[in-house]
């Protein structure tokens, strides 16, 4: 589709200047419709921080003048008892979203109507101008006193010096976060690493801690320092940075069998009957200890370096999928998936 | 979210030029849904989309300050530093129109500790304590004073990660935008054609070289932040 062609004409492009000039003012008012196309409904991370945020659904079409319905097949060429033994219902398939997608059709763009008492807002470098005075004082009444240093409506100045943790001085180091927020800690592995320079070797400190309670939630971390614990609690926070959730059966154990691999490191992780406990090596049973499966069979195939081992093991736990998920996902009942 | 009328005529927006894009040269292939011509080696996009996405985006600043949400626009460069400025004070925003200093949002904790050098200062500064010390001090605390207002100056009443963040250029703002992301704060962007359009969340295609354009989407903004805040003042 093309603008009309008087409006082109109408901007005198020069091609170093093209962007900057204003336009001469078109007098052809825009009779023509132009095309329009729905933004596809990407997952927007709107909707998982408020959920008041979530994408409205593209129901109805924005005022398309042309409905395009799909090419459907005639039902009856169709040889459909091949389907029939599976038996998903067409009616759980939403196929809604394709009668609204296609970037070339041709939709207006129609807003809502114009109230007749609008009035356009000034510019905001028009205008009437405000004292630096009242500029605070709005500001004030919406945020408070914050890190501005003056009030006006007489809040306390130093009110964010409470929400600090003090790192140094009377009120830090107390017995803090022992096992804080429910999560257990276990360290892996402490190595310690070296960075030659031209005045010798510099000496740091390199802990992999996995992080978990024992309700299917862990994490792995690493973290250097200059000191053991230092170390450790860099790789604690580390770890609680990426939790991931482990699939489990009422039996505690796997959903099915499962292989990754991370770098150089290969996991195969099986399921077990239960009572047989955890049975895998090193940094791939501390990882599912944390995670609270208690009957799981693991083994390290490739190479054995425990961080590379404990994050093939989130790898592999994270391509897990439930029963139920599955059966979701394809739309049929879950007596299908175990026959 | 409802609906309501934000005054976005397509006149409008092509006398302010927002329909202009980069060298043709220069563009990211996955702007061809939004590009609609190319004269004389220059992009055009699609104004009707433009003005979809912008009255969409005008909803959702609505909606969120009617619901009380802090706001954060980042604009750094030097043409449209003062209209960020401007547009942010009108509208009671935070906003960042000097350079945007690596790890603002994601290292929150080291930019509050330079919020509180800032308003230490201020607080010396107003008390008069800096004429009381020798020449030199008193001239490297001034010195680190007018730094700080510069870089920190349009965040100081910020206490805490901003909701929504718009920002003004995307292919200026990469930091910024992936921050944000990392952080999982939503985003408004203005998407020029050499910019990527799946990275923000609500991206508006425009042209973002020229002042009049950058007013423009920002005035709209504005506009609907003042009215969502109005809104949010008469019934919290």
């Amino acid at each position: 589709m093309s603008y009309p062609q008087s409006l082109i004409e109408n901007a005198t492009l020069t091609h170093n200047q093209h962007r900057t000039i204003t336009m001469a003012a078109c007098s052809t008012s825009l009779s023509a419709t132009f095309s329009l196309s729905f933004r596809q409904n990407h997952p927007s991370r709107l909707s998982s921080l408020h959920p008041s945020f979530a994408p409205k659904q593209p129901k109805t079409p924005f005022s398309l003048p042309l409905k395009l319905t799909p090419i459907k097949a005639n039902p009856s060429d169709i040889d459909t008892t091949y389907f029939d033994t599976i038996k998903a219902n067409s009616s759980d398939i939403d196929t809604t979203y394709f009668d609204t997608t296609d970037p070339e059709e041709i939709s207006t763009f129609s807003p809502p109507e114009r109230p007749e008492d609008f009035v356009p807002p000034p510019s905001f470098d028009e205008g009437p101008f405000e004292s630096e005075d009242e500029i605070a004082r709005a500001y004030e009444e919406l945020y408070g006193a914050a890190y501005s240093g003056e009030t006006f409506l007489g809040n306390d100045v130093y009110s964010m010096d409470s929400k600090v943790k003090k790192t140094t001085g009377f009120g830090s180091k107390s017995k803090k976060e022992k096992i804080r927020d429910g999560f257990e800690e276990r360290v892996v592995q402490v190595r310690r690493v070296t960075k030659v320079v031209k005045g010798g070797k510099q000496l740091h400190f390199r802990a992999v801690v996995v992080v978990g309670d024992k309700q299917g939630n862990v994490g792995v971390g690493v973290g250097k320092a200059k000191e053991v614990i230092g170390a450790v609690q860099k790789s604690a926070v580390n770890a609680r940075r990426n939790i991931i959730t482990v699939p489990m059966t009422k039996y505690k154990t796997f959903p099915h069998r499962s292989e990754a691999d991370y770098g150089a490191a290969r996991v195969m992780l099986r399921p077990a009957s239960p009572g047989t406990g955890v049975i895998a090596g090193g940094a791939v049973r501390i990882v599912l200890e944390l995670a609270g499966v208690e009957n799981a069979l693991g083994k390290q195939l490739g190479s054995n370096n425990a961080l590379n081992n404990a994050r093939a093991t989130v790898v592999a736990v994270q391509k897990m999928r439930q029963f139920s998920e599955v059966a979701e996902e394809r739309g049929i009942p879950m007596e299908e998936l175990w026959k | 979210m409802t609906r309501r009328y934000w005054n976005i005529n397509l006149e409008e927006m092509i006398e302010a030029g927002v329909h202009f894009g980069h060298g043709t040269r220069k563009w990211n292939p996955k702007m061809s849904p939004y590009i609609s011509a190319k004269r004389k080696g220059i992009h055009i996009t699609n104004l009707t989309r433009t003005a979809r996405f912008l009255s969409e985006a005008c909803d959702l600043v609505f909606d969120a300050a009617s619901r009380g949400k802090q706001f954060l626009i980042v604009g750094t460069k030097n043409k449209a530093a003062d209209s960020v400025a401007w547009a942010a004070i009108k509208a009671r925003c935070h906003y960042v129109n000097k350079k945007w200093l690596g790890g603002m949002l994601t290292n929150w904790s080291t930019t509050e500790t330079r919020l509180h050098k800032f308003r230490d200062l201020r607080m010396e500064q107003k008390t008069g304590r800096l004429n009381r010390l020798p020449k030199r001090d008193a001239a490297m605390l001034k010195r680190q004073l007018s730094r700080l207002q510069t870089y920190l100056g349009g965040i100081k009443y910020m206490t805490g990660l901003p909701d929504i963040v718009i920002i003004v250029d995307q292919h200026e703002e990469y930091t910024a935008l992936r921050e944000c992301i990392t952080l999982g704060i939503p985003t408004i962007c203005l998407i020029d054609t050499n910019c990527d359009p799946d990275l923000a969340d609500i991206s508006i295609p425009a042209n973002d070289d020229a002042i009049s354009s950058i007013r423009l989407i920002l005035n709209k903004l504005v506009f609907a932040i003042c009215e969502g805040r109005s809104s949010y003042i008469r019934n919290p």
